[in-house]
């Protein structure tokens, strides 16, 4: 066994591109390994944006030998007539380098065949390695790369250096012009000199003596620790969230945490202003006073020790003039009239082929609208639609043209200045959230609907352009605006089917009539598979559940939700083996057999009398249920019609010799089968111990 | 961006140069009230072709030449890539930052007039006021002395109040976009001609225009796209011209 290191030495690629280059790297280089039976044991990795490690303690010094069988031509294609060797076998003979006499037969179902046994003694790692290394390299891939130098090779940034020793020896290689070695080299400022490195435990040492912390996890818990420090000394909290901690994580080898302090008067800037820009220009984070209210204080992460304090006063320069930056946007945007702005997006285009943002602010609008209504809402409908018409408009001011991720804050803001009520610039102010299933609830139902409205919009839209939506693709974000429907109608509990919502949006894009139908099934099945991954992956809920009740393919997403939890719950009830069970042997009779009718003409014995009695009473009596969400009580209801059932089985013979009577008896289990069905299909259950 | 850059990137012969030039960018204008943030500013600008392989190094030492203590300051190469979508110019690289303040933009050059560039090219740009506010220890450029006895301010201030009232309160709208045709008309009828130099000036004249009315808020964004097409395929055009002159090749 033997101690194989790694270290891909890059210039600084993004924060983003970190993880995604060592995720690449691994899969590299286990794929590789494994395929040339090297036992690899337990990989180490560390990263950071200029170090890309991986450490393998306990490799095996050769790689497995291996013996294969080789299959040629076939017995009649390698021989002609004579007897002599075909072109095909010569071929064979040629690429495999082997002579007639290695050559044996195999047989196989299609016939016998020729080939050989191809002996594999086994290569030394260190020697594969030299050769694998530039192949796990070459086929890396990233969205956005560049090159730099003659060899035409591509990646994130220019690559400047390969570590690579197996013990204690250099593995020769060459990628990209470079040139192979033991030597790295440690923190871009704080060490000079070139690092020679023999072992795993020679490369710690040098990298803490160089300035180099390359655990990430180390590098995190150090910042976190000062972080707390600086909270505990100043009696604040920072406001560090985990994209700004992944940031300082990867974008410094060497994080010291530090603190600086801004003149109060920018404290008259909105928050939201003062933070977007804290973080966004200046990669700093904002830090609050116990009641949560802003201060005057700012904290970064640099990548030297700030003993001197010229890093944290050099920030606290230029945070004025980040700030006056703000400044001049506010006030230049309240200049403007904001109500005014929306004549000026009939310039905008939403997206090609489907008007301008204008036109979208008035389809928002009527869908919000009726969104409002249908779900109770009725007084604040006025707001709602005052709120649709206005909320498109700061992407016309500069603050959101300099930063589209304060868009709908923004507008917000400025109608809030206004003086407008709370009802409606609260509505425009939330109104892109929630971003997915994982966010905080919404406080203001307003701001639910009209995300609502358009996000159904967006979807509509972009579905009816043709735009195909996968796990892997989705730059318009139609998967994630689908889930914050979804979520938007669980946390409000909007009890109404989105079906005739969608159906008028469709309408309004002025969708051709022969596709409308299409649209609308595309879409159904976007929201039953958003709504399959929410109630199994983020609610936990047991996989047969979900699936016994969303195949049902409605867009009435809140009953779906409360069906869903409901019958989690009765599955967890003794008693649900008899509704499995019945529907189990009601669905293996009926199987798939066309929709029959009932008559009480046909209904002979005593026993089926009773049953259509009991069906038709359950079903008038779950009917009622079914409006209330009283899902467990319908449950509850079908499960007492088990004696009934079982009675009817054991009396009756269902295959009749009579078809009027056969075919009776089969319209009546069908409609056993209809009524849980508006539940769920219980058949697919399985039972919970 | 100058002809230096602009023709010298493209074509294969190597090619090294650095000098000093203002830059303007009308909608950075701010009534002379922002402390670093001007409508006119001065950079200087190094071409290196093909790229060396220590080109973050050069730069390092190139700031302790200038008096930054390298190992007391917070120099990070941060992600920023950069593009002139008017010039059909874009490159990868970062913005370089000292204790929070962008003082160079430091770029790969991959593309200029559309086309790929072969090879490479690294692009230093040294903001000059924001590096000498560092070495000054200044927090507001108009403090820097400009000489012995005149400061920034004094030379200035004057200039960043106007032009922020003509880009963006009083600039003619109307008068320029007829410049902006006549200059593109200028540069299609100087292409014709082979003449690729004097053609380079009126496509920058062109983006100025456009950068005027950009900041008097005069251009919707479906006209900006045109505009932007426009003023790209003159750039490609020229970066064509200029290969075929040069090198024989239409590029």
């Amino acid at each position: 066994m033997a101690e194989f290191l790694f270290e891909l030495g890059v210039e600084e690629v993004p924060v983003s591109y970190v993880k995604d280059i060592m995720d690449q790297l691994i899969k590299g280089f286990t794929n590789s390994l494994i395929q040339k039976r090297i036992e690899i044991g337990a990989i180490e990795t560390a990263m950071t944006n200029r170090r890309f490690l991986l450490f393998f303690n306990n490799i095996s010094s050769v790689s497995g030998a291996k013996s294969e069988q080789v299959k040629g031509p076939s017995r009649e294609i390698a021989f002609d007539e004579d007897q002599n060797p075909t072109k095909a076998l010569e071929k064979f003979l040629e690429t495999n380098g082997i002579k007639e006499s290695d050559l044996e037969e195999i047989e196989t179902k299609k016939g016998i065949y020729l080939g050989f046994t191809r002996e594999d003694k086994g290569d030394d790692t260190k020697a594969l390695l030299s050769k694998l290394i530039p192949e796990i390299l070459d086929k890396m891939f990233f969205n956005k790369t560049m090159t730099w130098n003659s060899s035409g090779k591509s990646f994130v940034r220019p690559i400047r250096n390969l570590l690579a020793i197996f013990n204690g020896k250099t593995i020769d290689f060459q990628f990209a012009g470079i040139t192979s070695s033991n030597i790295t080299n440690g923190h871009r400022l704080l060490s000079e000199e070139k690092i020679r490195i023999s072992s795993f435990q020679e490369y710690c040492e040098q990298m803490s003596q160089n300035f180099v912390i390359f655990s990430e996890e180390e590098r995190k818990d150090k910042i976190l620790t000062e972080i707390k420090d600086l909270e505990k000394d100043l009696g604040l909290k920072v406001q560090m969230t985990d994209k700004m901690l992944e940031y300082y994580v990867f974008n410094n080898e060497y994080p010291v945490v530090f603190a600086g302090k801004f003149d109060e008067q920018y404290l008259d800037l909105p928050s939201e202003i003062i933070s977007t820009f804290m973080i966004n220009e200046k990669k700093l984070v904002p830090v609050y006073d116990k009641s949560e209210k802003l201060t005057n204080i700012f904290a970064g992460v640099s990548n030297v020790p700030d003993e001197s304090e010229s890093v944290s006063k050099g920030n606290e320069k230029v945070i004025r003039a980040t700030f006056e930056d703000a400044k001049f946007f506010w006030d230049n945007d309240r200049n403007d009239d904001f109500e005014a702005l929306r004549e000026g997006l009939k310039n905008v285009m939403f997206q090609k082929d489907l008007g301008t943002f204008h036109e979208k602010s008035i389809r928002i609008k009527e869908i919000s609208e009726l969104l409002s209504e249908l779900s109770g809402n009725t007084e604040q409908t006025k707001n709602i639609g005052a709120a649709a018409e206005l909320c498109k408009n700061d992407l016309l001011t500069r603050m959101v043209g300099e930063f589209p991720s304060l868009q709908g804050i923004m507008g917000g803001l400025y109608l809030k200045e206004k003086g407008i009520e709370r009802d409606i610039w609260e509505t425009v102010y939330y109104h892109y959230e929630p971003k997915g299933f994982v966010e905080d609830e919404l406080e203001s139902l307003n701001a639910g609907i009209l995300s609502i409205g358009d996000k159904i919009d967006n979807i509509v839209g972009l579905i009816s352009k043709g735009i195909k939506v996968s796990s892997s693709k989705d730059p318009y974000g139609i998967r994630r605006d689908t889930s914050a429907i979804i979520k938007i109608i669980v946390d409000f509990k909007l009890n109404f089917d989105l079906k005739p919502v969608i159906e008028f949006t469709i309408n309004k894009f002025g969708i051709a009539v022969e596709d409308r139908g299409k649209i609308l099934k595309v879409i159904t099945s976007l929201f039953s598979a958003r709504m399959e991954h929410f109630l199994k992956d983020l609610l936990f809920i047991d996989n047969d559940v979900v699936n016994s009740v969303i195949k049902s393919n409605t867009l009435f997403i809140y009953k779906i939700y409360l069906r869903t939890k409901a019958v989690s719950e009765v599955s967890k009830s003794s008693s649900i083996h008899h509704l499995i069970e019945v529907h189990k042997r009601v669905r293996n009779i009926i199987k798939d057999s066309e929709i029959l009718a009932v008559s009480d003409t046909f209904l002979v014995e005593p026993e089926e009398k009773v049953l259509f009695e009991i069906i038709n009473e359950t079903r008038s009596g779950t009917e009622k249920l079914l409006r209330d969400n009283d899902y467990i009580e319908a449950c509850s209801n079908f499960i007492d019609m088990k004696p009934v059932v079982d009675n009817f089985f054991e009396k009756v013979l269902v295959m009749d010799k009579n078809e009027n009577i056969r075919k009776n008896r089969i319209g009546l289990l069908q409609k056993i089968n209809e009524l849980f069905l508006q539940i769920a299909d219980f058949s697919i259950l399985t039972e919970k111990d | 961006m100058t002809p230096d850059t602009f023709f010298k990137v493209l074509g294969k012969k190597p090619w090294r140069t650095a000098y000093w030039q203002p830059s303007r960018r009308p909608d950075d204008g701010r009534y002379a009230e922002n402390p670093n943030r001007v409508q006119k500013h001065n950079q200087f600008q190094v071409i290196l072709k093909p790229v060396p392989e220590n080109g973050q190094e050069l730069y390092l030492n190139s700031l302790q030449f200038l008096g930054v203590e390298i190992r007391n300051h917070d120099i990070k190469f941060d992600e920023d890539n950069w593009a002139s979508p008017s010039l059909g110019a874009w490159g990868v690289g970062w913005q370089v930052m000292c204790d929070g303040l962008e003082i160079t933009q430091f770029t790969y050059f991959q593309q200029a007039g559309g086309i790929e560039l072969n090879p490479k090219s690294l692009e230093i740009t040294y903001g000059i006021e924001r590096l000498a506010s560092f070495l000054e220890q200044k927090s507001n450029i108009y403090d820097l002395s400009w000489s012995n006895n005149v400061s920034y301010g004094e030379l200035r201030t004057e200039e960043e109040k106007q032009f922020s009232v003509y880009n963006f309160e009083t600039a003619d709208i109307e008068m320029l976009r007829e410049l902006y045709m006549l200059y593109n008309k200028e540069a299609i009828r100087l292409l014709e001609l082979e003449l690729y130099l004097p053609a380079f000036d009126y496509v920058l004249k062109c983006s100025h225009a456009f950068n005027i009315l950009d900041a008097r808020k005069a251009v919707s964004v479906a006209e900006r796209t045109s505009f932007l097409a426009s003023m790209r395929d003159l750039a490609s055009q020229t970066a064509k011209l200029y290969i075929l002159k040069t090198e024989g090749k239409n590029g």
